[in-house]
């Protein structure tokens, strides 16, 4: 839908100081009917690319081909695209029903509509019933709820979403991921992006990654997680501090002292299997080992 | 145009829930009290004392306003992230720069109404005489403050907010001193000088021209050329400003 190619942007904080390099060469694609999560340290660039595409910054080389889907003038793709930045700030002084008349109305959404869509909307983010309210009663869970209804206040086909899961709390941010999967099932292409890799993986089947402002992986999902898997397993087993196993492995209590946990190879793993059966060892649970995104790209450990 | 007047709507309708009219109000009272007490004080002119300081403070209300507030007008949307949301949608820059003006510029001129009402009627009450040159002071006093409007958000565009007010203050004193019949005593026999003040008169603003106060107080009247011409001073010299201010809004990077 969108491609990325080549892109760089430079940035001068100040007349004397040295150049900023915040996009080194980042190429990718945000691909039709996908949920691809845009994944990256703070600062890694990933808000500078989402303003890039948002047309809010210009480049300082490199092109952005848009789709011819979306259309082929600026107003024609943008109707078709909808944002929500990082922690936005509304009018204080008008009530979250206006603010979303007014975003819908900027878009051409004819009023009956617009009705229609914040009664679909409005109960599924949870905030029908503080539309009428003025924005400064909002809470900030609140506010993002409202943001992402005025983006969807249009029907957009392609949904880009900056951190929109940052500040909410556990609940909120699984009603939000729920909302997310939602409109993908609908049809829509969603872009987030989000420094919380487990976020990504749960919902995301691309994902685009930047570390320092350069590209480090863009593909799917399964792909990664296929590639980097691991032919392990691991049994998980009551810890009662009597156990002297000959099989190959490696054991951690992961900070818990009532549990023990034991790496295996494939190959080992019903020789393993019978040796705890034997020791009268209590096991709570055996999976083969799978790497998370996390671990992938930070080398981070459980 | 239903990009600007939408803009335009929701920016009025944001400050006026702010009650950023209540400024209109309580100066409105402030004024009628001190016109009170003034012409007390004075010896058979009341009338000049009302309009003087109804005139004063309708200066004084409306370029605060432009100022204190206008400043806040994009830069804050800017910096709070709340642009995004508007120009993500298939809008173009220089209609949302707009409708943010013509917004404002409805309260400047709703604040301008609620004031210049009490300052008139204060003035009839105390028997004065409402003439034309009254009702071009104000039209003037509204393009003063649509000037220092435009200046200020001009400046916010490129610069923090304390520097632009303090920048567009500076530019105000000195557009009011620079009257060149004030100063033709002092550029005589200074050539440097004259060239500096001539290539001030060029570029920035000459709020001098706006400036009818006297003129109103000891009821002297202008030429309606002088009348006119002033008037389309300031309308094109707000025309400058705006297109001058799109052109950077319209490239600025929105970081």
């Amino acid at each position: 839908m969108i491609r990325l190619e080549n892109i760089n942007k430079d940035f001068k904080p100040d007349a004397f100081g040295p150049v900023f390099k915040a996009l080194k060469n980042v190429s990718f694609e945000i691909k039709e009917g996908k949920i691809t999560g845009f994944l990256g340290a703070n600062g890694a660039g990933k808000t500078t690319s989402m303003k890039i595409i948002m047309d809010f910054i210009r480049p300082s080389s490199g092109n952005i081909i848009y789709d011819v889907k979306l259309g082929k003038k600026k107003e024609e793709i943008f109707s078709k695209i909808g944002f929500l930045p990082e922690r936005p700030y509304f009018y204080p002084h008008l009530n979250g029903r206006d603010f979303v008349y007014y975003m819908a109305t900027l878009s051409g959404v004819p009023k009956l509509l617009l009705k229609e869509r914040i009664a679909y909307w409005a109960p599924r983010f949870k905030i029908d019933f503080a539309l009428d309210r003025k924005i400064k009663t909002y809470s900030k869970g609140m506010l993002q709820r409202l943001g992402f209804l005025s983006t969807l206040s249009h029907d957009p086909s392609l949904i880009i979403l900056d951190e929109p899961l940052s500040g909410l709390d556990p609940i909120g941010r699984k009603e939000m991921k729920d909302v997310i999967v939602e409109i993908h099932r609908s049809g829509k292409t969603v872009f987030f992006s989000s420094h919380i890799m487990g976020d990504v993986e749960e919902i995301c089947q691309e994902i685009v990654f930047l570390q320092s402002g350069e590209l480090q992986y863009t593909g799917s999902v399964a792909a990664l997680l296929h590639r980097n898997r691991n032919e392990n397993y691991l049994f998980c087993v009551k810890n009662n501090d009597r156990y002297d196993l000959k099989t190959p492995h490696t054991s951690s209590t992961r900070g818990r002292e009532d549990t023990i946990y034991f790496e295996v190879s494939a190959d080992d793993k019903n020789i393993m299997l019978k040796e705890l059966v034997e020791n009268r060892m209590e096991i709570i649970s055996m999976e083969p080992v799978q790497k998370t995104l996390e671990e992938i790209f930070y080398g981070a450990k459980k | 145009m239903s990009t600007i007047f939408t803009v335009a709507y929701y920016t009025f309708k944001e400050l006026l829930k702010s009650r950023v009219l209540m400024n209109a109000f309580f100066m409105g009272c402030f004024l009628i009290a001190l016109t009170y007490i003034a012409s007390e004080f004075t010896f058979g002119v009341p009338q000049r004392i009302a309009i003087d300081f109804g005139l004063g403070i309708l200066t004084l209300s409306s370029v605060g306003m432009a100022l204190f507030f206008g400043v806040e007008l994009l830069s804050k949307e800017i910096e709070t992230r709340t642009i995004y949301m508007i120009i993500s949608r298939p809008v173009e820059r220089y209609k949302v720069l707009l409708g943010k003006y013509l917004g404002f510029l409805s309260i400047l001129f709703l604040n301008l109404i609620i004031l210049a009402s009490m300052s008139l009627i204060t003035f009839k009450v105390l028997k004065g005489d409402i003439t034309n040159m009254i009702l071009w002071n104000i039209i003037y006093i509204f393009i003063e403050a649509l000037l220092v409007l435009l200046l200020v958000v001009l400046f916010s565009l490129n610069t923090n907010n304390t520097v632009s007010v303090i920048s567009v203050i500076v530019l105000y004193v000195t557009g009011h001193a620079m009257d060149p019949n004030t100063l033709k005593f002092f550029v005589e026999g200074r050539p440097a000088f004259e060239k500096l003040i001539n290539f001030y008169h060029f570029v920035l603003p000459g709020f001098y021209k706006l400036n009818i106060k006297d003129f109103v107080l000891y009821q002297e009247n202008l030429s309606s050329e002088y009348l006119i011409s002033t008037l389309g001073y300031g309308f094109l010299y707000s025309l400058f400003l705006i297109t001058l201010t799109a052109v950077i809004f319209e490239r600025k990077d929105l970081n």
